[in-house]
């Protein structure tokens, strides 16, 4: 199989095109993940709304407060090990990882849910706050995180567009053989100038240091001073070409000697700026769900913590 | 020992990573940004040149490249790269408009 990178007109007219910034697509498996969270959401909610109603104990540790604390500490449990268990697991299938993916951020929002409810509004700086806390902003990194998912690939593109030529290959490299053919270019026109006249070619070509006898045989008194021509007004008396443009020249303005070669550095400034923040946004992308993952076990932390205390409060009614 | 990102790969290095696919599936396997069945096949045919089908161009707007399917390749192939490739495409497709 041969592959080549001949992209027609009409081929890019039939298939697919653009990348917009806002592109949704809401396939079945995220459509039931959402309709299941929103009912489930409505009937804990219309929970929530009767028992305000109907009941005098609106604290975290009445059977209401206990209901919506289990649901929704088991809401982010499965939220947090379904989506990792499936992405270890052996027997997949294609599209599976996905909707475990779907679960993983609808069932963190149904358990954040729930547990805001289980707090009855009650935020006292207790064990069960810094959990909430926690939680919240868990929650808040993985909207963050989704976010940033859609943007960074979006941004990482329009970088590596930079960086490629039309024809798919390195700019960098590109460039630099521009670049290395005005240095050949330059080069052979100053080995013509230099073939065509000989006076030129001597005053171009960088003459080596050749000690003469007489400096060797310069008398060591310095208050001797010779008559002969000192070596230096020796070679200011010989003929010699050199180029000195007028400042108000074109050619006085950098890059005049060679052309194209300032506008070619410049361009590959550009295309190594694009790569840093290609790398950037790569970084960013990895670093999200770094953090991502350090939160979620802080907050695992911050739970165990506000669960222990819980318990140390509760076995004893319960015993007595 | 720091573990530094790779960045995006040539047309060449493309080609020629499409050409040593095996297509095995591993690396669809492992995306948690594919909700759609999607044939190997059809997604190296499409990444390289030619029409971009819907749901091929639905699959690259999503991957979000966090490499999950780099590890499962077992000829070390990066898939991630050539999805990059599909994503350049489609902007380039949509502002040469």
């Amino acid at each position: 199989m041969h592959l080549s990178y001949r992209e027609t007109k009409t081929e890019s007219q039939q298939g697919e095109k653009g990348y917009s910034w806002l592109f949704f697509s809401a396939g079945r498996p995220w459509l039931v993940a959402l309709l299941v969270t929103l009912l489930l959401l409505a009937l804990s909610v219309a929970f929530f709304v009767w028992y305000l109603h109907h009941s005098s104990d609106l604290s975290s540790d009445s059977i209401a407060g206990y209901a919506y604390a289990i649901s929704g500490t088991i809401c982010l449990v499965l939220a947090a090990t379904l989506y990792s268990v499936r992405r270890r697991s052996r027997r997949r299938a294609v599209g599976q990882l996905n909707a475990a993916l779907n679960w993983h951020v609808f069932l963190g929002i149904l358990g954040i849910a729930l547990l805001f409810m289980h707090s009855f509004g009650n935020f006292n700086p207790r064990t069960g706050t810094y959990a909430l806390y926690g939680m919240i902003a868990l929650v808040i990194s993985g909207f963050v995180g989704r976010t940033l998912d859609r943007i960074m690939p979006r941004l990482i593109a329009g970088e590596v567009r930079k960086a490629l030529t039309e024809q798919g290959d390195d700019r960098i490299e590109h460039i630099s053989q521009k670049l290395q053919s005005i240095v050949v270019h330059n080069n052979e026109r100053v080995q013509a100038f230099s073939a065509g006249s000989p006076a030129a070619a001597k005053s171009l070509v960088p003459v080596p240091f050749e000690p003469t006898k007489q400096s060797l045989n310069t008398p060591w008194d310095l208050a001797y001073i010779s008559l002969e021509a000192t070596p230096q007004e020796l070679s200011a008396e010989a003929p010699q070409y050199r180029f000195i443009p007028d400042k108000k020249s074109n050619l006085a303005r950098p890059g005049a000697l060679m052309p194209g070669a300032q506008e070619h550095i410049s361009e590959l400034e550009r295309v190594q700026q694009a790569m840093r923040r290609e790398q950037f946004y790569r970084y960013i992308i990895r670093y999200w769900r770094l953090f991502h993952v350090a939160l979620a076990l802080l907050t695992v932390g911050l739970t165990i913590w506000h669960i222990v205390y819980a318990a140390q409060l509760l076995i004893p009614t319960f015993l007595h | 020992m720091r573990d530094t990102v790779l960045l995006h790969k040539t047309g060449p290095q493309i080609a020629q990573e499409l050409q040593a696919c095996i297509g095995c599936n591993e690396c669809l396997l492992a995306c948690p940004a594919l909700a759609e069945p999607i044939r190997i096949d059809v997604l190296n045919r499409e990444t390289f040149s030619g029409p971009i089908s819907a749901p091929v161009a639905r699959y690259a707007r999503a991957c979000y490249q966090c490499g999950a399917c780099v590890a499962p390749c077992p000829v070390g192939l990066h898939r991630d790269a050539m999805m990059m490739w599909l994503k350049v495409r489609l902007l380039r497709s949509g502002q040469g408009e």
